[in-house]
């Protein structure tokens, strides 16, 4: 059974995701501080976190790089009351995948929830290479020279669909529906900021990117700029 | 260009004014002074060249009169050694002598023109002549003495009819040169314009001193209202000493300190304010959330409710979900009133974007069998834009024409031209009164109260809008006629920060 962590001081509303979730068919670890969802999360790692910003304790944003210290794999879900650029960017920056701003839908939230957890891939069989790192589908790993380079899954997921058409250029609009699962969403920070965090841990060089391109004015696409073919 | 500069400069307009005026000044004075001081040496001259004239004309007749009382004496040799005694020329300060026959005649071996160190005789006029020929007085003019080899010399000359007994009748002329004092005058005349021109130059050097002390604190208090209006409030002039100059600077200092603690006052005021705005939406959201999930949870068990029961979870849920709208078109208002709302800038391609929305907005059309109709030019319009503001202009402005159609079309058409991208969303049905055009953007606003609201917006909708493209440096015009429809174009400039030189669209339909 899927298990999620919510950390949430407001007791009401974790106890009504708690309702929500179980109602899905899915096992809800509730917590309600900051520092406590440390060791709840060691003790007992859940398949994927939802994680308030505003905490007491310690703030969702140091809770979200502390969980990202230990497990680069588990997706963070940031829930917040205030959709300011600034706190969406912080959390994004500080390793969640996604963010829902309060007041959300519930099935909206369960949308969310499943679509992190789904597994990327299944119709692809053999698996992928783009520039020199090899993309294994099923064990989930990328490797460069035979050495693993941790991803999250969100950022596993974001280079599998760039890396399965090689060549197209995705615009951001498209990777949100493919990666995220929104439908209609212009809210292209999260892709901005989570190529980058990609960039970051596979090219060679950031600044010159030749595995994930920018394609100025629509999106990206994997390999390098230039003619196409 | 020079002119502006003029204009605009308080130094040069004063220096330059000032300049002109001492110039005239000096000048005028100068020359006075320069006519008189020549004129005196003049009339000095012309005096005693009289005097002296006169003295030799007499001294002439009385040898004259004295020869002929003697038989023997040579007239002739007389007139010659007369003549020739003036030995040092009138060019050398000296003085020449014309002895001339009235009726131009020789007689008795004396020539009818005998002049001192040849003199032309021309010097002397014939009106002049006429004059002193008339009678016994002694008479002068100024003249220009000639000479044989050419040489001319601004003097006088000075003459008196000597009737020589039983000879005739001739005109004796003493004539007399300027030149030394002319030269004397020249000399004053150049020493006075060196004088004039040192004095000129002082008087500028002077004044530029005077007026830089004067105009510096000047540009300084310019120099820092400028500062402060951009926002540097803390930006003082330097104050030295008592005088009024150090009177202009406390008090700009004073009215500094005054605006500054004002314009802190009023920031903190609207930040508390806006703050209060923000932190109270935000503590509403989180029970608004759990509100939500619960209803949520309430309206999927319906089915199991008995009518009543299921038809409140409706309601409560569709209040709800209206609540949470105003709330966050609130939230967005309140942005915009703290002027804290900034756009997050990237590449948009209006077609596309305004393609996702009508397709977004499509099963509400068919609802209201309302057509929409689409024109966008083939080639792509990418801009620089907020995506997320832009799309909810879009959403806004279609869904007011939706709910304002009546079942009748929609068009929407994109146009672009080299500064600006123009959206117009037009629609058949109940229209505007002119009156009602510009209150379309008022808040919580409605043309007719007693019309039913199909969609539940929020009354924020517009207003929002308006906003969202005056921060693109855009705007939104609108038409609209009674019973014949109504038009809103969104105009949005290509590049952030671009002019609009003329919107691509007119929001009068053609």
């Amino acid at each position: 059974m899927t298990s999620v962590m919510v950390v949430d001081d407001d007791q009401d509303l974790a106890e009504m995701l708690g309702i929500v979730l179980n109602g899905v068919g899915i096992e809800v670890d509730l917590v309600s501080r900051g520092d406590e969802a440390i060791d709840v999360f060691r003790n007992n790692p859940p398949d994927l976190v939802l994680l308030d910003i505003m905490l007491p304790g310690l703030d969702g944003i140091e809770v979200c790089k502390q969980i990202r210290k230990q497990s680069v794999r588990v997706p963070i879900v940031m829930l917040t009351a205030k959709s300011d650029t600034h706190d969406i960017v912080k959390g994004l920056e500080a390793g969640a995948d996604d963010y829902m701003v309060k007041p959300f839908k519930p099935s909206e939230l369960v949308a969310r929830i499943r679509t992190r957890l789904r597994r990327v891939g299944g119709e692809i069989s053999s698996n992928l290479t783009i520039g020199d790192l090899a993309i294994d589908i099923v064990e989930h790993t990328v490797t460069r020279g035979g050495k693993e380079i941790p991803l999250t899954r969100l950022e596993f997921d974001l280079l599998v669909a760039l890396a399965k058409e090689p060549g197209r250029v995705f615009t951001r609009e498209a990777l949100l529906g493919e990666v995220w699962g929104y439908r209609h969403s212009t809210d292209t920070r999260l892709v901005n900021v989570h190529v980058q965090r990609l960039r970051a841990k596979i090219e060679h060089d950031p600044e010159n990117p030749t595995i994930i391109s920018t394609v100025r004015g629509i999106g990206y696409k994997a390999g390098a700029t230039g003619p196409r073919g | 260009m020079a002119a502006n500069f003029f204009r605009r400069s308080l130094f040069l307009k004063v220096f330059s004014i000032s300049s002109v005026i001492s110039i005239a000044l000096i000048y005028f004075l100068g020359s006075n002074l320069y006519t008189r001081i020549a004129d005196g040496i003049f009339e000095e001259k012309i005096a005693s060249a009289i005097a002296e004239g006169d003295a030799a004309i007499q001294n002439a007749d009385y040898r004259f009169i004295i020869a002929s009382l003697n038989r023997s004496t040579d007239i002739a040799s007389l007139v010659a050694e007369m003549v020739s005694s003036s030995d040092i020329s009138a060019k050398d300060s000296g003085r020449e002598i014309a002895f001339l026959n009235t009726s131009n005649k020789e007689v008795l071996n004396i020539p009818a023109v005998s002049t001192s160190n040849f003199l032309d005789p021309k010097t002397i006029s014939e009106e002049f002549r006429k004059k002193v020929q008339a009678d016994d007085a002694l008479y002068w003019e100024r003249a220009q003495l000639r000479y044989i080899n050419g040489e001319i010399l601004d003097g006088i000359v000075v003459g008196e009819r000597i009737t020589i007994p039983r000879v005739g009748n001739y005109e004796m002329y003493v004539l007399f040169g300027f030149d030394s004092q002319q030269r004397a005058i020249d000399l004053i005349g150049r020493s006075m314009w060196g004088t004039g021109i040192l004095l000129i130059a002082l008087i500028m050097v002077v004044a530029s001193i005077v007026l830089r002390q004067v105009i510096k604190p000047v540009k300084q208090a310019a120099e820092i209202a400028e500062q402060l209006t951009s926002g540097d409030l803390l930006q003082r002039m330097d104050v030295k000493g008592q005088d009024e100059i150090a009177r202009l600077g406390n008090a700009f200092n004073e009215m500094a300190d005054t605006l500054e603690q004002q314009i802190t006052r009023l920031e903190n005021l609207s930040r508390v304010q806006q703050r209060f705005v923000s932190d109270v939406s935000h503590e509403l959201r989180t029970p608004l959330t759990t509100i939500r999930m619960a209803s949520d949870v309430i309206f999927s068990a319906r089915d199991s409710f008995d009518p009543v029961i299921a038809r409140s979870a409706e309601l409560l849920l569709s209040q709800i979900e209206r609540f949470e709208n105003l709330l966050a078109d609130l939230l967005e208002v309140s942005r915009f009133d703290a002027e804290v709302a900034s756009l997050s800038l990237d590449k948009v391609d209006i077609g596309a974007l305004v393609r996702r929305c009508a397709d977004d907005l499509g099963l509400a059309s068919k609802d209201s069998d309302t057509q929409l109709q689409i024109d966008i030019p083939e080639t792509s319009i990418v801009i620089d834009a907020d995506p997320r503001r832009v799309e909810r202009v879009m959403r806004n402005l279609m869904a007011n024409a939706v709910d304002h159609a009546e079942g009748k079309r929609i068009d929407v058409k994109v146009r672009a031209n080299e500064t600006s991208v123009s959206i117009s969303v037009r629609d058949y049905g109940v229209g505007l009164a002119p009156q009602h055009i510009e209150r379309v953007f008022d808040r919580f606003w409605r043309a007719d109260p007693s019309r039913s609201r199909i969609r539940g917006g929020t009354g924020l909708g517009l207003s929002i809008a308006r906003e969202d493209a005056e921060l693109h440096g855009g705007n939104i015009k609108v038409w609209g006629e009674i019973g014949s429809g109504s038009n809103f174009v969104l105009t949005l400039p290509r590049v952030n920060g671009g002019d609009i030189v003329e919107p691509a669209l007119s929001e009068i339909p053609t």
